[in-house]
């Protein structure tokens, strides 16, 4: 072949190459000593000009895998060595492989010819901009002729599997490295969108056109059949092309003028859940895939293809079946500006046509459902859904409820209802493994609801007809759901490992369920009464004579429904009543009528029948009283005394009743009736008696009590106006009593006596006066404090401490319960709070002294301190201020004597990371610790401040920083969160108080930089963030000292020079090398620009001399002139534009946080290599 | 009421019924919460549960010190006490198989959907490292052995592997030999004849103990 590259060696010596290449490769093979074979293998790869040698290999060799390391090997030689070959080499390569690839088209081993295909591929595109125009097209022609079928089906075969090599080698996400710049590669992308994409679109369409005639008439052998399949493939493969060139902000706009009217509207990500995505390629691509018919022509190919394999069961899922309906799929996602403006009438003709051809997949579905228990491929019935799926997603719920009315006379959604209840049928009974696709099935119709019916105002309404199928969809949900659940009733609960992963799963299943039944309010909630009812009647008449866990656990998942369907989860949101239950019920007046009301009441009286011991003992398992617990939870949050009522009432009370409109007045019912002058307050006195009754009644039931404390107790807390009735209530006033003075809440583990205590000093927050609410935190946690100062002012405490279970126990209850109230902190309830904190200090330190070597107490006293000085903080006088810091600094000197220096010893390598663990907790309290002292700098809302008695904050936590730093090592700074901590506080002290670093000693100042210098090099973000601040602080602080003539960190700046090695310049350069080596080299985050154009600028400022140096250096390391003088201008840019000016006012920093910008996005284009 | 006789299972253990005690059941659903295969045992009350009460007495927080701690330094003698086992947490400790453990692992699980709690324990002996398991309904109690730690000034180390320690009160403990692990045994040998000022800490329980730590307390 003319132009080959390399020397031709003589045939003997090519022999014995590839003699010995077969023998490596045989090596590989049999798993025997593949070092020694890559020690054979690796030269060829390695050596300069093997193209001769290689070519040799494949066309001689009779080892496939001789011939595969061979192609290999020419891909690598000539990506590394392509400078150095003329043009001419470089396209007789390339050619050769394509030649290579069609002659070998109907060989076995297809891997070989892939792997040569590929690597033509690769060349052709390290090649793209060194070829001009006509050499492209004359590799290509070649190329095109095979897939047109002038040289047989084999060629087309192996033409359409370099199109695709190619065109994944020209996707950013799938292309090989190639040791360039990136935006060469995105160059390329973008080049092969603009010329070639839609022609080899065409030619692979063309292709699948000639051998579809045969396919459809049964004349089509093998590899015809194989040739339309992976043409199909291959244009799925363009479509998923990541569009760019389609002007996406136009695009926007004209899409949002379609939603408006015509009922067409792109949600993008919503696709996400199943990653796929919508196919916008522009207008340019509307005679290709609109107007030539080609989407009627292969939805007809498709159908008639089924048709004639109806009988055969394995066609579904054979390569042609399946990318035919990829490719359909694929196509139902296209939008975008490839539809002319027409008012959507394009976009729903295709829509509708699609479906047409769709709907023979899915419909009907209890057929299908049928023929796929019996056997049959669910693949196309998947591939449907998300077809559905995809045309839910663009059009608005209207719209999609009226795609199918002209093919059938009832709407999508109906279709959509019947397809899910014969899905669910199925997905409930589940004891088949075979029948997995009805989980997924589910999952894609649940998604669909989810889009169609999470919608809100105008986008969703549904038709009546949609209204009745919900309704009926509901019922066959919950009917299966129950029979399901009476059937696992006795089943083991063995899921614990994985339980709250299943309860989320389950969550997010539930709620599309409840969107489904919130569509048909009217039917569904007295339906869901009826159900609850019942079961409710068959207990009450049980008499013990049955056993009833059936119906527990029918209960428990008709709360969990009803749960989802009356009320919003609203994690962290103030929780209205949803939408479509206050709109819904507009005829009712009456409160007795209203079938929420009535649905709630049921539940309510329910839930209160676990008070009676004897139903308790009899009917209310745990389980139970965890989905009863949970339901009132969520019920109260939004339906107990709700804010709307409240304002509500203010506003009605200054009018006439009678200008009330009547749809509204059964929102009024249902927002009234458990409002604060009805039985508000009785149901509030109910729900507080059941929480005393699961926390005591249930010994050991975690997981209940838990669900009591974090989700019951502190919803009824978190309203203010709630709170007022809750602490007038002789029942909360009895929780109090039991917690403050009685033992029988200390069975309740210790987490919960945390929460416990915080809910209760939260409701303090309810009373009017200032004294009242603090006389009610100290009656609450008087107790606690006065007996933790007993014990502590024992003189045989020594004695006791150790052996005296109990008292560890309490004590370590107590303390927790300190810490819940102090978490509490309210600016009314601080001074209580305080003196609580004050009344326990020495206490504290004398047990710190005593349990120094029980970890948990200690940790305990830490974590107590931390949340105490964080909530009191920011109130205290200079005086209380300095109390609580020398308490604070003793604090630290005790933990400190304790622990430095100490090594703990232990045979178990698991109970050794225990023992670091507990050290690095520790620790992580004690920088918190700092950092909350640190913010009484910065927050102070104590009244008046005494000049003489305040205490200098700075002082303090550098006083602290010394005690502490000594426990920190770089081994322990790799916890994410203490490092995290850990370089928050630094940050922050060099921000705010630069001056008392260069008062630090050496020693002190060395370890910051030390830790400094590590933070930066991290990979966490955050962290990066911060140090760069840090330096910032340190160079500015500097500079401006400089300026005014003073030393600034003066000898610190220069003195590591002979002490340490790491660091030979003074810290600033040193910290300058270190950027510009990170901005340039590194895979520099973008969103760090800005701290680090912060940090840089400073730096620059101090060390003019060094950075025009560095700057030198690294131009002249550079070899490509081109490349040179772009870096050149840009550093140019970087210091020069803009009117930088040598001040460090915020204006000149703004001005070089854009330089900076400017010049990444500039620089990060040509040395980033991939 | 029904009365029930308490059940427990145990992986590794089949304690004998020492103090088989009728209480009170509180569900009737309870009567047989356990799968068919698992090994039934009547459920063991320790002898310090019914010995002394795991809390103070109702009011004994405020005002009953007194008495109360005098009981307490009785019960000193006894080496472990009661804990409702949902309330051990992970590093917590442990007694399983009559050894002393830490906690490295607590998850829960309900014989039945609608039975009681049960918590599934994976500690790690304290001294031997051994790794043990336990399920225990989570509502009884588990013994949960006394750990202390004191510190002595390390002495002399004698030539038969038992070390010389300074206790408090002025006396000398002899009685507590070298660790055998090799890394731990040339930490405290070197750092002893560096010359150092070593602190080591003694770990005991139940009967057994152990140096588990180990500091510099000379000057810098």
């Amino acid at each position: 072949m003319q132009g080959f590259p390399g020397p031709l060696p003589d045939l003997a010596q090519l022999q014995s190459t590839m003699v010995a290449i077969e023998r490596a490769c045989s090596l590989i093979q049999m798993h025997m000593n593949p070092a020694e074979a890559e020690k054979i293998i690796n030269p060829l790869r390695q050596s300069s000009m093997p193209y001769q040698t290689c070519r040799f290999i494949l066309e001689n060799s009779e080892v496939p895998n001789a011939r595969f390391q061979a192609a290999g090997a020419i891909g690598d030689a000539a990506i590394r060595e392509w400078g150095m070959l003329t043009n001419e080499n470089r396209k007789s390569l390339i050619l050769f492989c394509l030649h290579y690839v069609m002659e070998h088209a109907s060989a076995a081993d297809a891997y070989v010819q892939l792997k040569v295909s590929a690597v033509a591929a690769q060349l052709v595109k390290r090649g793209w901009f060194d070829f001009i125009e006509a050499e492209k097209i004359g590799i290509l022609i070649e190329v095109k002729q095979a897939i047109l079928g002038f040289h047989g089906s084999d060629m087309q075969s192996a033409g359409i599997s370099f199109l695709e090599s190619l065109v994944s080698e020209f996707s950013p996400g799938t292309s090989t490295g190639m040791g360039l710049p990136k935006d060469y590669h995105e160059q390329c992308h973008s080049s092969m969108e603009l010329n070639y994409l839609k022609e080899f679109y065409c030619w692979a369409k063309s292709a699948a056109l000639n051998v579809a005639d045969k396919i459809v008439s049964c004349y089509a052998n093998i590899s015809e059949e194989k040739v339309c399949s992976r043409a199909l493939r291959f244009m799925f493969q363009v479509l998923n092309w990541n569009f760019k060139s389609s002007p996406s902000a136009l695009d926007n706009s004209s899409s949002k003028s379609n939603s408006g009217s015509f009922g067409i509207r792109p949600d993008m990500g919503l696709l996400k859940k199943f990653e796929r995505s919508l196919v916008e390629p522009g207008p340019l691509w509307h005679d290709a895939l609109l107007s030539s018919g080609h989407m009627l022509w292969l939805l007809n190919f498709y159908a008639i293809v089924r048709q004639k394999h109806s009988s055969d069961m394995l066609w579904f899922d054979s390569p042609l079946a399946v990318s035919a309906r990829q490719l359909i799929v694929q196509l139902c996602s296209l939008t975008g500006t490839i539809f002319p403006s027409d008012d959507g009438e394009m976009h729903i003709k295709h829509l509708t046509q699609i479906l047409s051809a769709v709907i023979e997949w899915v419909e009907p579905p209890n057929i299908i459902s049928g023929a796929l228990r019996s056997g049959r491929s669910e693949s196309e019935m998947i591939d449907g859904f998300h077809a559905l799926l995809s045309m839910a997603t663009l059009t608005g719920t209207m719209l999609f409820d009226n795609l199918l009315r002209s093919l059938r006379p009832f709407g999508t959604i109906h279709l959509l209802a019947t397809l899910t209840c014969e899905v669910v049928q199925t997905y409930v009974i589940k004891n088949d493994d075979e029948q997995t696709w009805s989980s997924e099935a589910l999952d894609i119709m649940l998604e669909i609801w989810t889009v169609i019916l999470g919608r809100s105002g105008n986008d969703m309404k549904i038709s009546a007809e949609g209204i009745s199928s919900a309704s009926n969809l509901f019922s066959t949900i919950v009917e299966s759901h129950l029979k399901a659940a009476a059937e696992s009733a006795f089943e083991d609960d063995s899921e614990a490992d994985y339980f709250h992963v299943s309860v989320s799963r389950r969550d997010e299943t539930l709620y599309a369920y409840a969107l489904i039944a919130r569509a048909a309010v009217e039917t569904t909630v007295p339906f869901l009464t009826r159900l609850f009812s019942e079961r409710f009647a068959l207990l009450s008449q049980n008499n013990e004579r049955m056993d009833p866990t059936q119906t527990l656990e029918e209960l428990y998942w008709l709360l969990l429904i009803t749960g989802h369907v009356l009320t919003d989860s609203g994690e962290g949101e103030t929780v209205l009543v949803p939408e479509a239950i206050q709109d819904g019920f507009s005829g009712v007046t009456e409160e007795l009528q209203h079938p929420v009301i009535v649905l709630s009441w049921s539940i309510i009286s329910f839930a209160k029948q676990s008070l009676d011991p004897k139903m308790r003992n009899a009917y209310f398992s745990p389980r139970l009283m965890e989905a009863v617990i949970w339901f009132l939870a969520r019920w109260v949050d939004t339906y107990l005394m709700p804010i709307d009522a409240a304002k509500g009432q203010l506003g009605i009370s200054g009018h006439d009743e009678g200008l009330q409109q009547h749809p509204q007045s059964s929102k009024k019912v249902l927002l009234s009736f458990a409002g604060q002058h009805s039985q508000g307050e009785t149901i509030l006195d109910t729900i507080i008696r059941i929480s005393m009754t699961t926390l005591t009644s249930y010994p050991g039931e975690n997981e209940l009590q838990a669900l009591t404390c974090w989700k019951l107790l502190v919803v009824l807390v978190r309203r203010r106006h709630v709170c007022i009735h809750l602490v007038a209530l002789e029942s909360w006033r009895d929780l109090a009593r039991a917690f403050a003075n009685e033992r029988t809440l200390f069975s309740l583990n210790a987490r919960l006596q945390r929460s416990l205590a915080e809910t209760l000093v939260c409701a303090a927050s309810s009373f009017k006066d200032l004294e009242t609410s603090n006389q009610y935190v100290r009656d609450l946690m008087g107790p606690m404090t006065a007996y933790l100062v007993d014990i502590s002012s024992r003189n045989d405490l020594k004695a006791v401490a150790q052996q005296a279970d109990a008292i560890y126990m309490v004590v370590s209850c107590l303390l927790e319960r300190l810490r819940g109230a102090s978490r509490a902190t309210q600016p009314r309830t601080q001074k209580s709070i305080f003196e609580m904190g004050c009344a326990v200090m020495n206490s504290l330190l004398t047990l710190l002294e005593l349990y120094k070597n029980q970890s948990t107490v200690v940790y305990l006293i830490l974590k107590f301190v931390v949340d105490f000085v964080e909530g009191e903080v920011a109130f205290l006088s200079a005086k209380e201020t300095s109390i609580l810091v020398n308490f604070c600094l003793q604090l630290l000197r005790i933990y400190s004597s304790h622990n430095i220096g100490k090594i703990s010893l232990s045979l178990s390598t698991s109970l050794q990371s225990e023992a670091q663990t507990e050290k690095y907790k520790d620790l992580r309290a004690l920088l918190q610790l700092l950092t909350n002292i640190c913010s009484k700098d910065l927050v102070d809302f104590s009244s008046f401040s005494d000049e003489a008695e305040s205490t200098d904050i700075a002082e303090v936590i550098y006083v602290g920083l010394h005690i502490v730093t000594p426990l920190i090592s770089l081994e322990l700074l790799k916890y994410p969160k203490l490092s995290c901590d850990y370089f928050a506080l630094i940050s922050h002290l060099l921000e705010v108080y630069p001056e008392k670093v260069a008062q630090l000693n050496k020693e002190a100042f060395d370890h910051i930089v030390r830790t400094l210098d590590f933070g930066v090099c991290h990979q966490d973000v955050d962290i990066v963030d911060k140090c760069l601040r840090a330096v910032n602080a340190l160079a500015s602080y500097h500079y401006k000292e400089k300026i005014a003539g003073k030393e600034g960190l003066g000898a610190k700046a220069m003195s590591s020079e002979e002490s340490n090695g790491e660091f030979q310049q003074s810290i600033l350069s040193y910290f300058l090398r270190l950027l510009i080596q990170l901005l340039l080299y590194q895979d520099f985050r973008m969103e760090l620009a800005g701290s680090a154009a912060d940090a840089l600028f400073p730096l620059v400022l101090c060390e003019q001399d060094l950075y025009q140096r560095l700057v030198q250096e690294i131009l002249e390391k550079q070899s490509n002139p081109a490349i040179k003088t772009r870096l050149a201008s840009a550093f140019y840019a970087l210091t020069s534009t803009n009117q930088l000016s040598s001040s460090l006012d915020r204006n000149n920093r703004f001005r070089f946080r854009k330089n900076l910008q400017v010049f990444l996005i500039e620089v990060s284009g040509f040395m980033r290599i991939i | 009421m029904t009365v029930i006789v308490y059940q427990k299972w145990t992986v590794h253990v089949f304690s004998p019924i020492e103090n088989p005690t009728p209480r009170h059941s509180r569900y009737l659903w309870v009567q047989n919460p356990l799968p068919r295969s698992a090994p039934r045992l009547l459920f063991r009350v320790p002898a310090s549960f019914l010995a002394s009460a795991p809390l103070p007495p109702r009011s004994a927080i405020m005002s009953d010190e007194e008495h109360h701690f005098e009981s307490k330094a009785d019960a000193g003698a006894s080496k472990t006490y009661p804990q409702q086992a949902g309330t051990i947490r992970k590093n917590g400790y442990i007694v399983i198989k009559n050894r002393p453990c830490k906690v490295v692992e607590v998850s829960t699980s309900k014989t039945g959907k609608h039975g009681h709690a049960k918590c599934h324990f994976v500690a790690i002996d304290i001294f031997n490292a051994k790794k043990l398991e336990d399920i225990v309904p989570s509502s009884h109690n588990c013994d949960v052995p006394h750990v202390t730690r004191t510190d002595y000034q390390l002495i002399d180390i004698s030539e038969d592997g038992f070390v010389s320690l300074l206790t408090e009160n002025g006396n000398t403990k002899d009685d507590l030999r070298l660790p055998t692990d090799e890394t731990l045994l040339a930490q405290i040998k070197d750092g002893f004849a560096e010359g150092k000022d070593l602190v080591v800490t003694v770990m005991s329980a139940m009967g057994e103990e152990q140096i588990c730590a180990l500091k510099d307390i000379g000057p810098k």
